[in-house]
């Protein structure tokens, strides 16, 4: 009751001053765009770029991310882990929910349990995964798991086996904590007025057209230099562009093709490194794919640097291995796999096809992929195999390529948490084979084992050299043709300051940005 | 007329029950899994299991689709998969953004096609009217995303006078671009149609009759030369009018406009089956619904017509 009343009372009086404070013309307004529609705002369900992205901006974690990709406090200010790497226990105190109410470790614990719950049925669960009784209980066969709240401030998470990369998990979108009362009582029509203790709350929402945020005023984040996000919804690239021309909007991802335009434009032109990596993946469960000689042949028989040349113009770094240059202990090695279409056919003819053979390629509907592809099958002829482009939508796209129909498929894999493990364990480890992330079908024991080693070691020099080892395997066994990392640029406006591109896309929350 | 509106509204129902049943047989006979673009790129199987039975996808086929039919019997359209919001909920927020748009094109095009046809027509202006055929032939032949990035850039850019994109909040100026857009196809066959009824019109028996009763020319093209060259007309833009109402994809995602066109596209991207269904049956009701309000107006411009009608 005196919650209540206090909470009623702190909404009455900041409702006040900002009423006080509000001058004719309203606040200055932060101007983004996105290209797709969030279609649901709750951790839980947020699954897409855009849901994930919107729901982190409302939402607090344990932990997040900063714009360097580096893991800060956010509602847990501080936190102690075993000595052998199990027991997590956080001290959670200062946040508050945007309808006033504080966080305690109990309202941690209910958001938490909940994600997890088979009752909720999220499909990200699988971020608590490490939890000790999480896959249990999620399976309906434990009525707890090991996440706990002692008192208002103390958490207490076990694991089941040392995850060192745990504390990225709870920076992921999945793992925002969710006002339970709200969530509760708006079930599945939380997604649509989420309730967090983020830096911003849902202002409104009008659906196809623009999303507005504003400070959310009980978070100890709240203080910064913007008071409204105005995020509209423009599906088209080069209406975004005109947006940006006329100056409505503060932040543009400029594509590849226009890049040299705005370098000569003398705007800011931002640039970083994604984590990300494209790739051909090709099906290691169906023949000739199979032989790993086929394989290296297919890497040999491309050149890559000219197509990250002409068709990226730039925009893209070799993938000569699979883990990104940000995240690696020691530099990118030189490539494996040089430009060598006569050693190619050689291969091809120890693998026992010389006379080649003719395969498809997936993609789905892009007019980048396709041209892209269509360099692909050029290289591809003079090794005497011949490329079939087919062409399908998204889901008719995912659905072929999650069952292993295509021979091989273009594709992206983007880092939900910047971790070496993130690429090398979803995309490699055969007990992720299909929709786990490993679409290719790549399973080799020693990799397998070498991953499951390095996930339990904290310390990061002796982490990395276990995922060099097993990167170093990927690459020679080549499951894919590998192709780039991109880089991505944006142009911001000249009012905008103390903004960056974060490394993993939901570590920009604007709390330091301001504008002019 | 009362029987003839009855008798047309009665045909909804076989028409109604068509439309709902080739969309659901369409649904699942199309590649593509509506749980796939519920769990993001790393799932599993148990995942997809679980959200099936959720989705009631895991039930046999015609079970379904008397499931469904039922429930479209009693207006209830259930909720979207991907963002769990009521379809109906949904359909209605999105449609007056799209009769906006539609009304606002269908005016532009009707306005500006009967008087370009017109002067073309009447032959009063030689020069201009061959300009304007020449002109109406871009028209018919330019492509949407061609003309909407155009009339972005000479009018939002270069000029500084409109939005580039965006609804805001109904606002006209934001309308302006979008409409203009989509009205030019239709603009440029009314314009043509109009012209081909006012030359036809024109060598009409009783056409020359009332020109040699002494009547003034603007009463003989007023009364009787627009009026018969005004029917062709009244079915393009009926027929343009229906498909617009059913949202105008192109339009809408060059202007980022909020409408159904970009609704529906979305759904059948996700294979968000129920807001599919619910749209495109949406549309279907719009459209015969359109289409018998201009069978009912041809017999106010044309009594003969209203005639034929009654005595059937």
């Amino acid at each position: 009751m005196i919650r209540r009343f206090l909470s009623i009372t702190v909404s009455l009086i900041s409702a006040l001053l900002i009423v006080s404070c509000g001058g004719g013309e309203g606040p200055p307004a932060l101007r983004l765009a996105l290209q797709t529609e969030p279609t649901n705002l709750d951790p839980a369900f947020a699954v897409d770029y855009s849901s994930g992205w919107v729901s982190s901006l409302i939402h607090s974690n344990i932990v997040r991310f900063e714009p360097d990709g580096s893991i800060s406090p956010d509602l847990a200010r501080s936190w102690t882990v075993s000595g052998d790497g199990l027991e997590y226990v956080f001290h959670i105190y200062g946040g508050r929910f945007s309808d006033g109410g504080p966080v305690t470790a109990f309202d941690v614990e209910r958001s938490l349990t909940r994600l997890v719950a088979p009752s909720t049925a999220s499909p990200r669960w699988w971020v608590l995964e490490p939890v000790a009784g999480v896959p249990d209980f999620h399976a309906g066969r434990a009525d707890r798991c090991s996440i706990e709240a002692t008192d208002d401030s103390t958490l207490v998470i076990r694991l089941e086996n040392p995850a060192a990369h745990f504390l990225n998990l709870l920076a992921m979108p999945a793992a925002g904590i969710v006002a339970s009362a709200a969530a509760d009582s708006l079930g599945r029509d939380y997604g649509r007025s989420p309730t967090g203790s983020g830096p911003w709350r849902l202002e409104s929402w009008t659906s196809g057209d623009e999303i507005v945020l504003e400070r959310n005023l009980f978070s100890p984040e709240a203080g910064s230099g913007v008071a409204r996000i105005s995020i509209r919804l423009i599906p088209e690239t080069m209406t975004r562009v005109a947006e940006f021309e006329v100056g409505n909007l503060d932040v543009l991802e400029i594509p590849p093709a226009e890049l040299e335009l705005w370098r000569s434009a003398g705007v800011r032109l931002l640039r970083r490194s994604e984590m990300r990596i494209v790739y051909i993946g090709l099906n290691n469960e169906k023949p000739p794919f199979d032989d790993p000689r086929v394989r290296r042949a297919l890497n040999m028989a491309i050149d890559v640097e000219p197509v990250i040349g002409h068709l990226l113009f730039g925009a893209a770094e070799r993938a000569t291995g699979v883990v990104p240059a940000g995240l690696r202990g020691s530099p990118l090695p030189g490539p494996l796999y040089s430009y060598d279409p006569e050693g190619a056919v050689h291969l091809l003819e120890e693998a026992g096809y010389p006379e080649g053979f003719s395969m498809e390629i997936w993609q789905r509907e892009n007019p980048e992929s396709g041209r892209i592809l269509e360099s692909v099958q050029g290289f591809l002829a003079r090794a005497g195999i011949e490329v079939k482009i087919v062409t399908r939508e998204w889901s008719a796209f995912k659905q072929a390529v999650d069952r292993g129909t295509p021979d091989a498929f273009y594709l992206d894999w983007f880092a939900d948490y910047p971790d070496a493990g993130n690429f090398l364990v979803p995309l490699f480890h055969s007990q992720n084979r299909g929709g786990g992330g490993n679409r290719a079908g790549f399973a080799d024991a020693a990799v397998d084992s070498i991953l499951d080693i390095a996930s339990g070691v904290s310390d990061p020099a002796a982490r990395w050299e276990l995922y060099a080892e097993a990167e170093q395997m990927v690459m020679e066994a080549a499951p894919w043709i590998f192709l780039w990392f991109p880089v991505r640029y944006e142009v911001v406006s000249h009012r905008l300051e103390g903004y960056e591109i974060p490394v993993i896309f939901n570590g920009q929350r604007f709390t330091g940005v301001s504008l002019k | 007329m009362g029987r003839f509106i009855a008798r047309r509204l009665l045909l909804l129902i076989p028409i109604l029950f068509g439309v709902v049943t080739v969309t659901f047989i369409i649904m699942y006979v199309i590649p593509g899994d509506p749980v796939l673009s519920l769990v993001g790129e790393r799932y599993d199987e148990e995942t997809l299991e679980r959200l099936r039975g959720e989705l009631g996808l895991d039930r046999p086929l015609a079970l379904r689709y008397i499931d469904y039919l039922g429930r479209v019997a009693r207006f209830d359209l259930g909720r979207s998969f991907v963002t769990g919001r009521p379809v109906m909920e949904t359909i209605t927020e999105r449609f007056p953004r799209t009769l906006t748009l539609a009304g606002a094109a269908m005016l532009i095009a009707v306005a500006g096609g009967i008087a370009a046809g017109a002067v073309a027509g009447s032959g009063r202006i030689p020069w201009a009217g061959k300009g304007l055929m020449a002109l109406t032939l871009v028209g018919v032949s330019i492509p949407v995303f061609w003309l909407g990035l155009l009339l972005i850039h000479l009018f939002a850019i270069r000029l500084n006078i409109l939005p580039p994109s965006g609804y805001g909040g109904g606002s006209i100026r934001y309308l302006v671009l979008p409409a203009l857009t989509l009205s030019f196809a239709s603009m440029a066959t009314v314009a043509r149609v109009t012209r081909a009824g006012f030359l036809e019109a024109g060598s009409e028996d009783f056409v020359r009759t009332a020109r040699a009763k002494g009547l003034g020319e603007g009463t003989v093209m007023g009364k009787h030369v627009f009026r018969n060259a005004l029917i062709p007309v009244v079915t393009i833009v009926g027929t343009d009018f229906g498909s617009y109402l059913g949202g105008s994809v192109l339009t809408e995602s060059i202007f980022g406009w909020p409408g159904l066109g970009r609704l529906i596209v979305q759904s059948i991207l996700r294979r968000d089956f129920p807001v599919i269904q619910g749209a495109v049956l949406f549309m279907a009701i719009l459209f015969v619904l359109v289409n018998l309000v201009v069978d009912i107006s041809y017999g106010f411009i044309d009594p003969r017509i209203r005639g034929e009608e009654v005595d059937e």
